[in-house]
C-alpha cells in the first residue's frame, strides 16, 4: 500500500522541471487582488488556468467556489477533495505587485494563500508531469470567502452541498513546510463595539470614553479563570477606534476570539464574556454590543488515524518534520462533518500578513510531493479503513 | 485627416486569446520567434517576466522559440536571475566585440537581432510590473494572421471614449503628450494615430529590422517608426491595445534627457527627408541645472545621438543569416 513513499524523493526532482509553470500560476493569481467578499477576478482566473489545462470538468458550485474536477478510473470510488482558500486580507487598492528572485516570491498575500492557489491549479500539469492517474475524482476547490468574517462561507457549502460521499480532503496553505493539522478546536470569534452617542451631552457627567470602556473589558476577560483541561484561552486579536490624538474616542471596536478543545468550554466562555459586555454597559450607561462574526464546533482526528499516520509517513520520506496544532481553518468543516482531512503547509516563509510577505521558492516542490504523496494514500484507501 | 489607419490597424490584445490558432499559424506558416528583453539592473521584473512568458508561451503554448536577455552592464542581480530561469543572457559589449561599444537600448535591440534566430522578433521592456503573456502574444498576433502587417506597437489605455459620452484624452505619457505628438501633428499628422508611439513592447519581421538603422538610445522608437513608414508605408504598421501596463516612473530630468535624444532622432529624420533645412549643425549636449548649496549649477550630459546602421549591411550578420 505504501510502495508510492519510494517514489517521492523522484518526484520533488520532476515537480521542479517545471518551475515556471508553478511559479507563473502563483504570480498570476497572486497579483490579481481577493479580498474577502470581493474573490470575483481571482475566481475567473482560476477557471481560466484550470480550463486551459483541459480537465475533464471546470466550474463553480453553486456559492462561486470554482471548481476542477479530474476524473478517475474507479468510478465508484467516492471523490478526494483538495482545496486552498483564495481570499487574502489585503485590499484591493493594495499594490499586489510580486517581485520573483531566485529563491523567493515577495508580495502581498503571497504567504495566505496565493502560494497554496497557485500550487492548487499547478496540480493537473504535476499529475500529467508525473504521469499519476487515481481511482478516486480528485476535485480540485478554491474556497472562497474563508478568512474572518467570510466565517468558511465557501467550503461550508462546498461540502454541505457536494452529492456524494467524499473519500478524503486536504487543504492546502501556504505557509508553513511541516505543518501537519488534523483537528481544529472549537471557536467563537466575537466583535465587541462601543459607541457613545454624540448628541445626547446631557446624559453623561464626564463624557466616557470608547477605547478605555473597551480597555475595561479587555481587563475583565483576562481576570477569568480559564480551565487548563479542555485547554481554553480567549485571545484578543485586533483593536480600533477614535479620531484624533486630542479627542475623546466615541466609537471603538475590539476583535477577540475564544478557542477551547471543548464546545461547552467555547459557550461557557462566551456567556462569562457577555455578562461583562452587559455589566459595563449598564455601569457606564454606554452602548456596548458583542457580535458573534464566526465559529466552529472542535473536531478531531485521532493521532494515530490512518491518514495522519500516512501524512506523517510522507513527511519523513521527505525529509520534512511534522509540526501540529490545531487549525481554525477549511479543516474543522471537513472534520465536522466526518471527512478525514488534514491541512498542509507547502513552504517557508517571512513577514506573514504583511504587505512584504515572502516565501521561498526551493521548498515549495518538496511541499507539492507530499500533498501528492498524501492523496496517493487516500487513493490507496487510507481513508477508508 | 484621414483616419482609416486607426479604425484598420488597431487592435485589442482579447481578439487574440486563442493561442492555439496562433501556434498553428506559426507552424503553418513555418515560422520562428524570439523574445528579447533588454535589461539594465531589472532583478525586481526579469524573472517575473521570463517566468510567465516561459511557461505559457513556450511551455503550455510552443509560441516562442527563444528567450534573450541583452543586458547594457546591470550592477545588480539582472543576469544571475534571469540565467537561473532559463534565458539566454548575453551582455551588450560581447555581441560582435570588434566593433565600438555603446550604451543603450537601441544598442541593445540591434545586437539582438545578431544574437537571435527568429523570423519574428518581440522586444518587451523589461521593467513591466504587471507582465502578463497578453504584452506578447497581443503583438505576435496580428504579424502572423495579417499577411500585410509587418510591424505591431503596443499602446495601453483605453482611448477616446470608455462607456456612453465619456471621453478621456488619449493615455500617452508626458513625453509622448509633450514632444512626440506635437512633432507629429506638425510634420506627419497621418502618425498621431499611433497612440503611444513611444511605447517599449513591439514585435516585427526580422526582414523589417534588418533593413533600418537603431539609434542605440531612446530614439529607438521613434526612428523605427519613421524608417518602416518611409520604406514600407504606413500600412505595415498595427497597433494593439494590451490594456493596464505598470511601470516604473520617470522624473522630469530624466524625461528631459529622454525628450532631448528623441527630438535630435526627429530632426535628423526630417532633415534627411528634406522637411527642413538646418543651416547649421545642432548641439549635442543637454543641460540642465541643480541648486547646489544655494547655487545654481549647470548638468551637461552629452549625448552624440549616435545611430547603428541597417544590421544586414555588416558583414558577420550577413555571414551568419547567409545574406549573399
Amino acid at each position: 500500500m505504501n510502495n508510492h513513499l519510494d517514489k517521492l524523493s523522484s518526484f520533488v526532482d520532476a515537480i521542479e522541471s517545471i518551475k515556471e509553470t508553478i511559479i507563473a500560476n502563483i504570480v498570476l493569481i497572486g497579483q490579481i487582488p481577493s479580498p474577502t467578499f470581493k474573490e470575483k477576478r481571482r475566481t475567473r482566473i482560476i477557471m481560466d488556468r484550470l480550463a486551459e489545462c483541459q480537465i475533464d470538468e471546470c466550474t463553480t458550485d453553486g456559492y462561486r467556489n470554482p471548481i476542477g474536477i479530474i476524473r478517475g478510473s474507479s468510478g465508484s470510488n467516492p471523490p478526494i477533495l483538495i482545496v486552498a482558500h483564495i481570499d487574502t486580507i489585503f485590499d484591493k487598492d493594495v499594490d499586489h505587485n510580486f517581485i520573483v528572485k531566485e529563491n523567493s516570491i515577495t508580495g502581498p498575500g503571497v504567504t495566505d494563500n496565493s502560494v497554496g492557489a497557485g500550487v492548487l491549479v499547478s496540480l493537473p500539469e504535476i499529475f500529467r508531469k508525473l504521469d499519476l492517474r487515481f481511482k478516486s475524482d480528485i476535485v480540485l476547490a478554491g474556497v472562497i470567502q474563508s478568512m474572518g468574517k467570510g466565517n468558511l462561507r465557501g467550503v461550508r457549502h462546498l461540502v454541505k452541498t457536494w452529492p456524494t460521499p467524499i473519500r478524503g480532503a486536504v487543504c492546502i496553505e501556504a505557509m508553513e513546510l511541516g505543518r501537519l493539522n488534523y483537528y481544529s478546536s472549537g471557536m467563537v470569534r466575537c466583535e465587541a463595539a462601543c459607541n457613545i452617542s454624540t448628541l445626547n451631552g446631557e446624559k453623561h457627567k464626564f463624557k466616557p470614553n470608547a477605547i478605555l470602556i473597551l480597555n475595561e473589558v479587555i481587563n475583565q476577560i483576562m481576570k477569568l479563570r480559564l480551565p487548563q483541561r479542555p485547554r481554553s484561552r480567549v485571545i484578543i486579536g485586533k483593536i480600533s477606534g477614535g479620531f484624533k490624538h486630542g479627542e475623546i474616542a466615541y466609537e471603538a471596536t475590539l476583535g477577540f476570539e475564544i478557542q477551547s478543545d471543548s464546545d461547552k468550554m467555547v459557550k461557557s466562555i462566551f456567556n462569562d464574556v457577555k455578562d461583562i459586555i452587559e455589566g459595563i454597559s449598564h455601569e457606564y450607561e454606554v452602548e456596548l454590543n458583542l457580535k458573534t462574526i464566526s465559529n466552529l464546533n472542535a473536531s478531531t482526528l485521532k493521532y494515530n488515524h490512518p491518514l495522519v499516520k500516512s501524512a506523517r509517513e510522507v513527511m519523513k520520506e521527505l525529509g520534512i518534520k511534522p509540526a501540529g496544532g490545531p487549525s481554525e481553518s477549511e479543516l474543522s468543516i471537513f472534520l465536522s462533518r466526518k471527512i478525514p482531512a488534514i491541512t498542509l503547509g507547502i513552504t517557508h516563509g517571512e513577514n506573514y500578513h504583511q504587505k512584504n510577505a515572502q516565501v521561498e521558492i526551493e521548498p515549495i516542490f518538496k511541499g507539492i510531493a507530499q500533498i501528492i504523496g498524501i492523496i496517493m494514500s487516500i487513493d490507496n484507501g487510507v481513508c477508508d479503513e | 485627416m484621414n483616419n482609416n489607419w486607426l479604425k484598420k490597424n488597431t487592435f485589442h490584445y482579447s481578439e487574440f486569446t486563442d493561442l492555439n490558432r496562433l501556434v498553428k499559424e506559426k507552424r503553418k506558416k513555418n515560422l520562428s520567434i524570439s523574445l528579447c528583453l533588454p535589461t539594465l539592473n531589472e532583478e525586481k521584473t526579469i524573472a517575473k517576466e521570463i517566468i510567465i512568458m516561459k511557461s505559457e508561451l513556450m511551455t503550455r503554448h510552443e509560441l516562442l522559440d527563444e528567450i534573450v536577455v541583452i543586458d547594457s552592464g546591470s550592477k545588480d542581480k539582472t543576469l544571475e536571475v534571469a540565467k537561473a530561469f532559463g534565458a539566454d543572457v548575453y551582455e551588450a559589449d560581447s555581441i560582435l566585440p570588434d566593433l565600438e561599444k555603446f550604451k543603450g537600448k537601441g544598442e541593445n535591440l540591434w545586437k539582438a537581432l545578431y544574437v537571435t534566430k527568429g523570423d519574428i522578433i518581440i522586444y518587451l521592456d523589461a521593467d513591466i510590473k504587471n507582465i502578463h503573456h497578453r504584452f506578447a502574444y497581443g503583438l505576435i498576433a496580428p504579424l502572423l494572421l495579417y499577411d500585410n502587417i509587418k510591424y505591431a506597437k503596443a499602446f495601453y489605455d483605453r482611448p477616446i471614449a470608455i462607456g456612453k459620452n465619456k471621453i478621456r484624452p488619449t493615455g500617452g505619457g508626458r513625453v509622448t503628450e509633450l514632444v512626440i505628438r506635437p512633432m507629429f501633428s506638425l510634420f506627419f499628422p497621418e502618425l498621431t494615430q499611433i497612440i503611444q508611439p513611444l511605447s517599449g513592447e513591439y514585435a516585427g519581421f526580422r526582414e523589417i529590422f534588418e533593413k533600418i538603422p537603431f539609434p542605440i538610445g531612446y530614439g529607438v522608437e521613434t526612428s523605427m517608426i519613421l524608417d518602416i513608414c518611409e520604406k514600407w508605408g504606413f500600412d505595415v504598421i498595427a497597433q494593439v491595445d494590451l490594456e493596464k501596463r505598470v511601470h516604473r516612473n520617470q522624473d522630469t530630468k530624466a524625461l528631459g534627457k529622454m525628450s532631448f535624444v528623441i527630438l535630435k532622432t526627429f530632426l535628423n529624420r526630417i532633415e534627411k527627408l528634406e522637411m527642413i533645412d538646418l543651416k547649421k549643425d545642432i548641439y549635442c549636449e543637454m543641460i540642465q541645472y541643480n541648486l547646489v548649496k544655494s547655487e545654481i549649477k549647470p548638468d551637461i550630459l552629452k549625448i552624440e545621438g549616435f545611430e547603428r546602421p541597417p544590421i544586414e549591411t555588416i558583414p558577420e550578420y550577413r555571414k551568419k543569416f547567409n545574406i549573399n
